[in-house]
């Protein structure tokens, strides 16, 4: 059971095989863990503006990746190309999701739950129209992204593909930073995320804010699809994973951005030790045990900021 | 009747059962679940388990089967449910799971993700209806008992109903164990039905069903839930020769009510309040 996870190459290793397995593992859990963390970031930034639990985000995933498929098998055209029309894609359809659904809702009431119900509708709705139109068949995407395996200075081995997919999502989480930081409208989410009301009475337009924000998080989500899509294969329900990555902005705190990072590390490590070291069936129910563990521990999560209610 | 009707109407009859159960968590509690399905999947393997490896009669391994329900809800409640809002809504997704995947791994006892054949066709078209009768006229008597309105104060302030002396937290915790209670006899039922049950008929997916029901049918309102669930489950049975399309409309219509009526269709009113309406004299 334990062999079939590991590189056929890392076995053939000459030095300690548990510490080439450990490190193996750990570099592993950590390209994992920095694509649930693009993921969680999405989300983690729509929950701080809308307060409510986006769960059509697994479906910008899935758009994104199948933009990138599509584009690939039809066009031919190169990575970069494909990988900018499926940002650009999955950030419109996210936006167009914002449009459709959840603005008229929003104008109306503040609870969030009929918001929450809306988005369940959404993600059936986007996981189903890619039934019906690409068929519920798993598919590989084309090889454009290089799997070779790389060695580590004689430690270990692992795939140029996990490399990759760490430096990409360092890389993206590094634009999302700045531009946080740095801009106007950075400055303007910020703010949002502190008090949106008061932001829109600050003169800061609210519904094009909502909009960029939804951009921003479906087009990490398209990244994040693509990578998933390398690593195991694209179909219809993939969206699913991304309750792994809620479960990790739960870790870290609802709404933090650098709380969805550390999360989502926290989970890719977790996941992946265990599937090396103790068995693959384990890794979902570890996933879920340590979100029960963080709820009774630490219920605001690690970086979440308490609310106390004002009486 | 015809086999098919009399399938549709016990169908109606299990499905209005788990509604009720997560109307009262979801509508009068204000609680939001997404992972309801694993106590249907509780009551559906306890009691197959019990009628077909120890050979006990069908009824008290149903009540079983809801008792088992109620056990597991209590360990699970009394820690989550100081959770508020959609901190609870996505660990009872991760607790709805981590049941699924132990049924389907713990081989030994459930005989893992092939799934658990050879239970006996218990559920009847009289014993449907009579589960569902004699629940039901607990449910519309509980909630309006005296504990059925510290549950609906909680929903509407929590802090002002402890601060009135209620123990919400209790409350709470009493509320996701009655609606256990419902979702894991309906589960049984469900069993009997198919005589076949699997992990995977009690997925993610089934729990959004569950919630969306209620939230068709209104939020607050017990005779809603049931109409909502008739609706569905009529509309499951009419798009059959187009099911490739049902998924789709389902998520479509879940939006647009919530686009056009949030409240349902009843919304926080029961039936019988509309037929008694022009009787009542205007204060």
């Amino acid at each position: 059971m334990r062999a079939d996870l590991r590189s056929p190459s890392s076995i053939r290793e000459r030095g300690d095989p548990s510490l080439a397995t450990l490190i193996q593992q750990v570099i592993n859990g950590l390209s994992l863990g920095s694509v649930y963390a693009l993921i969680a970031v999405g989300y983690s930034l729509v929950y701080s503006i809308l307060l409510f639990s986006n769960f059509a985000h697994g479906g910008f995933l899935v758009i994104g990746g199948y933009i990138c498929y599509g584009t690939l098998r039809a066009f031919g055209t190169g990575i970069w190309m494909s990988g900018v029309l499926a940002l650009a894609g999955a950030g419109l359809a996210a936006v167009l999701t914002e449009r459709l659904a959840y603005r008229p809702i929003r104008e109306r009431t503040n609870v969030t739950l009929y918001l929450l119900i809306a988005s369940m509708g959404m993600s059936i709705v986007i996981e189903n129209i890619f039934v019906i139109v690409a068929g519920g068949r798993f598919r590989a995407l084309p090889p454009v992204i290089p799997t070779a395996p790389v060695n580590l200075m004689g430690l270990a081995t692992t795939s140029a593909f996990d490399l990759l997919s760490l430096v990409s999502a360092v890389v993206f989480l590094g634009a999302l930073q700045l531009f946080l930081s740095k801009t106007r409208w950075g400055l303007a989410i910020r703010a949002a995320a502190y008090d949106l009301r008061t932001a829109g009475l600050m003169g800061v337009n609210v519904n094009l804010l909502i909009s960029i924000v939804f951009f921003v998080a479906g087009a990490l989500a398209a990244v994040g699809g693509i990578f998933l899509s390398v690593r195991y294969t694209l179909y219809p329900q993939l969206g699913a994973i991304t309750i792994k990555a809620f479960v990790a902005a739960v870790i870290g705190g609802l709404g933090s951005l650098p709380g969805a990072v550390v999360g989502s590390l926290i989970l890719g490590l977790a996941e992946m030790l265990t599937a090396g070291f103790i068995s693959s069936q384990m890794r979902d129910l570890v996933v879920f045990s340590l979100l029960v563990i963080t709820l009774l521990v630490k219920p605001t999560g690690l970086f979440g900021k308490s609310v106390s209610e004002k009486v | 009747m015809s086999g098919y009707t009399e399938g549709i109407i016990i169908l109606l009859c299990i499905n209005a059962i788990a509604a009720m159960g997560v109307s009262l968590l979801t509508g009068f509690t204000g609680i939001f679940s997404l992972g309801h399905a694993a106590y249907m999947a509780l009551g559906a393997y306890t009691t197959a388990i019990l009628t077909v490896q120890h050979g006990i009669h069908w009824l008290p391994a149903i009540l079983l089967g809801g008792v088992v329900a109620v056990a597991v809800a209590y360990f699970i409640g009394v820690p989550t449910l100081k959770l508020m809002g959609d901190y609870y809504a996505i660990a009872s997704i991760g607790l709805g799971e981590a049941i699924r995947l132990i049924l389907e791994n713990w081989q030994s006892v459930t005989r893992g993700a092939r799934g658990y054949p050879g239970i006996d066709p218990y559920t009847t078209l009289p014993v449907a209806l009579a589960f569902f009768v004699v629940l039901a006229a607990f449910m519309f008597n509980l909630i309006n008992s005296r504990f059925g309105r510290a549950c609906k104060a909680c929903r509407d302030d929590y802090i002002a109903s402890s601060l009135l002396g209620f123990h919400t937290a209790r409350i709470r915790v009493l509320s996701l164990m009655i609606s256990a209670f419902y979702c894991g006899v309906s589960g049984a039922l469900l069993g009997g039905f198919l005589s076949f049950i699997q992990p995977v008929m009690f997925d993610m997916l089934k729990s959004t069903e569950l919630t969306a029901v209620v939230v068709f049918g209104g939020l607050g309102s017990m005779s809603g839930s049931i109409l909502g669930t008739a609706v569905i489950t009529l509309v499951t049975e009419l798009f059959r020769p187009i099911s490739q399309y049902r998924m789709l409309i389902y998520g479509a219509v879940l939006v647009v009510i919530m686009v056009l009526r949030p409240e349902g269709i009843m919304g926080n009113r029961e039936f019988l309040s509309w037929v008694k309406a022009p009787f009542r004299r205007r204060a």
